[in-house]
């Protein structure tokens, strides 16, 4: 109990020192977009594969079980539309992106923790955690709901192309499931479920990367410890948002 | 001038460093040695303030260091440089962007003029067409020069310097300890250096200074060690034969 407390404290303390004026704006515009590619960008094809696969998925399951000759064979397409806005493109696809942004970032700054790196910015009068971290939750914030429509439509089109291919209902049934009832809200849930976790996984790894200690070892369970308390906190956060929002 | 008045540091209960009083001057290597755990490095992060001391002060020109607001810390650091164990060069740099770092953020240059000051630097250092090569391109002890380029970037008044010469051979080993005297006697810094390297004691010890448990037991310089009568010291001087044969044919 008394280290959940310190790990509390000491994570804002932290983020009392990362939100802070940066010292020159040409170097955190910079950093940014640097770290929008590194984050943001280099994330897209995990997301392109996961999100076609999962709709193709959701898609087959709900065909196969849509036996009832009561239900419209469009259903198909209602279903996948509202599984993959409500759960998968935001809570899915954050605890994916837990593992693979989570663990870089905390390796990351890890590393530079345990070589000494961090220090010679202190010693210098850098504010580290400004520089290092701001960059990385801004990046990850402003984009996530960018990643989480890109998740949507291709996870759409992967259903799409799933009965296109296999016909186990016409591509006109599809779509007119995908436009049957549609709330625009739901979009705006999953955007800004995805904004909330997209901060949680950044600003986490970075806090354990920022104390890891222990040489290379230290940077391996700074990183695990980072991702199993951000996919904890990730599932949490849906069901308070899930309850909040809707 | 760098004073360091009665400072006490422990960690978890155990004391590291008991009661150190002692002055480092500008223009002058003064050396922090002992054995591995005695408290050196300790000291040495105390120093630049990425330790608070339990007890005690430290001065730098007057200045109490120790007790200055976060904020004006923050600005006094700019004076400070500092060359790690490990270079602690940023991976994500080149060389020419490693030295150029504290310049980007501390003055208003142009690149021109920043650039201009990187290649000063780094001919200063012995180093000329490295500057687009990243730090795992360069050998370490190249690496230990452009963590000496970075440090003098901003004309510091104090220089620290921790192991400047762990895992580098004799040879390059002697060229770190002479250009960091000569820088220091060049531009009249006050430069602590953390070693256990004999040679680098030897080599450039203006003042030195013998840590053992944690209690600083002995100052003096590179003259005086050899005749030394204090036991802790001589134990860790000729701990070898080569050593102690040189001691007893003296």
């Amino acid at each position: 109990m008394n280290n959940l407390f310190q790990i509390t404290g000491e994570y804002w303390q932290l983020m009392s020192r990362v939100f802070r004026k940066p010292e020159k704006w040409s170097i955190f515009r910079k950093q940014f977009w640097t770290e929008s590619q590194k984050l943001i960008l280099a994330s897209l094809l995990l997301l392109f594969i996961v999100s076609a696969s999962i709709g193709a998925v959701i898609t087959i399951q709900t065909a196969n079980n849509l036996e009832s000759p009561f239900i419209p064979k469009y259903y198909v397409g209602v279903m996948a539309r509202e599984t993959l806005v409500l759960e998968f493109c935001s809570t899915m696809v954050a605890l994916i992106l837990a593992g693979k942004m989570g663990s870089s970032i905390s390796s990351e700054i890890g590393s530079m923790r345990i070589t000494e790196q961090i220090d010679a910015m202190e010693i210098m009068g850098v504010n580290s955690a400004n520089y290092l971290i701001l960059p990385k939750i801004c990046a990850a914030t402003i984009f996530s709901p960018l990643l989480m429509l890109t998740s949507f439509f291709i996870g759409l089109l992967g259903g799409g192309l799933l009965v296109a291919i296999t016909g186990i209902i016409t591509l006109a049934q599809y779509i007119e499931g995908l436009q049957f009832a549609f709330r625009e809200w739901y979009i705006f849930y999953s955007m800004i479920k995805m904004a909330v976790f997209c901060f949680i996984i950044t600003s986490i790894a970075a806090y354990f990367g920022y104390y890891a200690k222990g040489g290379s070892l230290g940077v391996g369970r700074s990183s695990t410890r980072a991702i199993v308390v951000t996919s904890t906190l990730i599932l949490i956060f849906d069901l308070i948002l899930t309850k909040l929002l809707l | 001038m760098i004073e360091v008045k009665g400072l006490h540091k422990e960690f978890d209960g155990k004391q590291v460093l008991s009661d150190i009083n002692i002055k480092f001057s500008p223009g002058e290597c003064s050396l922090i040695i002992g054995a591995s755990g005695s408290g050196k490095t300790v000291l040495l992060k105390n120093l630049v303030g990425l330790y608070e001391p339990d007890q005690g002060d430290i001065l730098y020109d007057g200045k109490i260091f120790t007790k200055m607001p976060l904020k004006e810390k923050k600005l006094f650091r700019r004076e400070m440089g500092m060359l790690f164990q490990e270079s602690a060069l940023f991976d994500f740099a080149t060389v020419q962007e490693n030295v150029m770092f504290p310049m980007d953020f501390f003055t208003d240059w142009s690149f021109e003029q920043k650039l201009e000051r990187v290649n000063f630097c780094l001919k200063r250092v012995n180093l000329e067409n490295v500057n687009h090569l990243y730090p795992n391109q360069i050998s370490g002890g190249m690496q230990k020069r452009v963590g000496i380029a970075r440090a003098i970037a901003m004309n510091p008044k104090y220089l620290f310097c921790d192991e400047p010469n762990s895992g580098l051979d004799p040879t390059t080993s002697i060229v770190i300890d002479r250009l960091i005297q000569e820088i220091t006697k060049e531009y009249q810094i006050t430069t602590v250096i953390n070693t256990h390297d004999m040679n680098s004691v030897m080599e450039i010890g203006d003042h030195i200074g013998f840590i053992h448990k944690g209690k600083l037991v002995w100052e003096g310089n590179n003259k005086e060690i050899m005749d030394s009568d204090c036991q802790p010291l001589n134990d860790f001087v000729f701990a070898n034969n080569l050593a102690r044969q040189l001691k007893k044919n003296k």
